[in-house]
């Protein structure tokens, strides 16, 4: 069955000459290859080192992967990286091409450096890019993590092609990896709702913080519209009213009299006019004395009949009380000039940290939660964080409810 | 008269000193804030206090809790409390002290020059001047009010006239009426709303506005 050994040596010989001839071969093209790397690696390692320092990391493109790709390899430190591992790879391959027989040991040194710098790689070009990122759930860790069990896969299933194939181990640690991924991947999809929140609440902010500066300008505006067509134009009209008596007194007391009489008149108009004013921008007797003092004197200065409810163990913070001052007043105003109601009950309470004004009239309804009133009172307290509902079907009745956060 | 004067602002204070002065009064002092109106009154023992409502240091109502301060350390001492505006509640505090004469009046008032010291001579001798503002406020609070729906016209206007403080003669006077016609409406005012006649002012004006302010809360607070 073995046959004659003899007559197989000859056979044998020209195998193994084929065999030194093909080895040298492989050999010298490793020897080739080796020499172009470590020529490239010292080339690119002596550019980037040199300039590293000099030049100002340019603005990478657009994101994509050919961005991703463009931002790994202008990363000055991953290209020496690479280049300090090719140089090392090189050397060893050259080492290897001259000294040894049969197995291409360089590999087991490659593959880990090659492991270490798609690790590199790889946060390098996640770093900073969004788009990439929101792939991974919008995790920069996330993405890293995956990044790494990728390499570390591709790192076993290198060993085991190196190793001369046979059952397919790898993929016993890879099965692994992968449930770890998965398990840290559903974490961040539960915490994604809570990221979907938050971006809610930051839009919610901006457009309130929009609205409050929008509501504050144009009440500037209206304040010196205010004061330029009642306080000013009347202090004008009682100096003229001033100077005329002035003209008069020598040669007509009575007149003068007169004039002085009007002067003091529109004094005492001019002063009506600013305390109006003074009143609509802040209500000193809301600093002074709180909430129900305040909507106390409103309630007597309104023509309709109030009845009203504050259940305040203390102080609301300063914010909320004016917001809920300017809800009551602003739907007090309206209750009287538009719904012709007879009646108008106010709730003021507070439940926790929330404190809720309710105001109820018995008048025909049909408020546009849109007008101009309603709108910027909706501004006023959407801006601290409270809410605003109006419930006013044509018929009526008309109940505005705000709530505004009171807590510390 | 001897007067104290708590103003914070210079041009107010100096201006109602003139005016004071130029009116026969004696400013004996004339100070910017709360606790010198204490030390000044405790001094000079004036026969009143004209204090503005906001002073320092925080400019609420410093002015209205010296004035009540100034009260029980100088028990009987008259209160002129002066403002840029009236709120029913300081009233009712300044009101609830019944110990000598009391007054809450716009700063505006004072431009009427002759009732305002007139004013000023009523709350010293222990009398009361409340602003028509406040009047008109508790009139407002009660406007529903049975008894107050029962009183014509011309004795609505007296009887403002009276929660103001005024007497009947100052009555007769603005409202130019017969201090005789005065006396008749004020009868038939105290019998509509129940009150007891007296003949004594400051007791006339103490029964009317306790009637006014009582149950204010029917208006109803909380």
């Amino acid at each position: 069955m073995f046959g004659n050994p003899r007559s197989i040596a000859p056979s044998q010989a020209d195998v193994t000459v084929g065999l030194l001839r093909a080895d040298t071969l492989l050999r010298l093209l490793a020897l080739a290859v080796a020499a172009a790397i470590i020529c490239v690696a010292t080339n690119v390692l002596v550019k980037t080192t040199a300039t590293a320092s000099a030049t100002p990391r340019p603005a990478g493109p657009g994101p994509g992967l050919s961005g991703v790709a463009w931002r790994a390899r202008s990363n000055p430190a991953w290209r020496i990286h690479a280049a300090a591992d090719g140089i090392v790879v090189g050397f060893l391959i050259v080492i290897w091409g001259l000294t040894s027989r049969g197995y291409f040991w360089p590999v087991w040194v490659a593959l880990p450096l090659a492991l270490a710098l798609a690790i590199h790689g790889w946060v390098v070009t996640t770093a900073g890019n969004q788009p990439l990122l929101d792939r991974f759930l919008g995790s920069r860790a996330l993405a890293i993590v995956g990044g790494i069990f990728a390499a570390l896969s591709l790192f076993y299933i290198g060993i085991w092609a190196a190793s001369g194939g046979g059952s397919f181990w790898p993929i016993w640690p890879i099965l692994a990896l992968a449930l770890v991924l998965s398990a840290y991947a559903a974490a961040l999809r539960l915490s994604a709702s809570n990221r979907a929140e938050l971006t809610e609440r930051i839009d919610v902010l901006e457009e309130t913080r929009a609205g409050a500066v929008d509501e504050q300008g144009s009440e500037l505006r209206r304040i010196e519209r205010d004061l330029h067509d009642g306080a000013q134009a009347r202090l004008v009209a009682l100096g003229m009213s001033l100077g005329m008596a002035e003209q008069k007194l020598a040669e007509d007391p009575e007149r003068a009299g007169q004039l002085l009489a009007e002067a003091r008149a529109g004094a005492e108009q001019a002063l009506r006019d600013l305390r109006d004013l003074a009143r609509g921008i802040h209500p000193p007797v809301l600093t002074d004395r709180g909430l129900e003092a305040a909507l106390s004197a409103l309630a007597d200065s309104t023509p309709i009949p109030v009845t009203l409810h504050v259940d305040l163990p203390e102080r609301p913070p300063a914010a909320a009380e004016t917001a809920a001052y300017f809800v009551a007043a602003e739907a007090l105003a309206n209750a009287g000039k538009h719904a012709r109601a007879n009646r108008v009950d106010i709730r003021i309470f507070r439940t926790g940290q929330l404190l809720t004004i309710e105001v109820a009239d018995d008048g025909r309804g049909g408020a546009d939660p849109e007008g101009s009133g309603l709108s910027g009172l909706r501004r006023r307290v959407q801006a601290l964080d409270g809410r605003l509902r109006v419930a006013s079907p044509p018929g009526g009745p008309t109940t505005i409810l705000a709530e505004v956060p009171c807590g510390s | 008269m001897r007067v104290v004067i708590a103003e914070d602002l210079a041009l107010l204070r100096d201006g109602l000193t003139r005016l004071l002065r130029d009116n026969d009064c004696e400013v004996v002092a004339a100070v910017g804030d709360g606790d010198a109106l204490l030390r000044e009154v405790v001094d000079k023992r004036p026969d009143i206090a004209v204090v503005d409502v906001r002073l320092p240091p925080d400019f609420r109502d410093e002015g209205l809790r010296a004035a009540l301060e100034a009260r029980r350390r100088v028990p009987g001492m008259a209160v002129l409390v002066v403002s840029q505006y009236v709120e029913q509640a300081y009233a009712r505090e300044l009101l609830a002290d019944r110990a000598g004469g009391v007054g809450y009046l716009l700063k505006d008032r004072i431009m009427h020059v002759a009732e305002f010291i007139e004013a000023v001579h009523r709350v010293a001798d222990g009398g009361m001047a409340l602003d028509p503002d406040v009047v008109a406020q508790l009139f407002s609070r009660r406007r529903e009010h049975e008894p107050l729906e029962r009183l014509t016209p011309r004795e609505r206007e007296v009887l403002a006239l009276m929660a103001e403080g005024r007497s009947n003669a100052a009555i007769a006077e603005s409202l130019v009426l017969t201090v005789g016609a005065v006396e008749k409406h004020v009868q038939s005012i105290m019998s509509k709303l129940d009150l007891p006649p007296s003949a004594n002012d400051h007791r006339r004006v103490l029964a009317v506005l306790a009637y006014l302010q009582q149950d204010g809360a029917d208006s109803a607070t909380t």
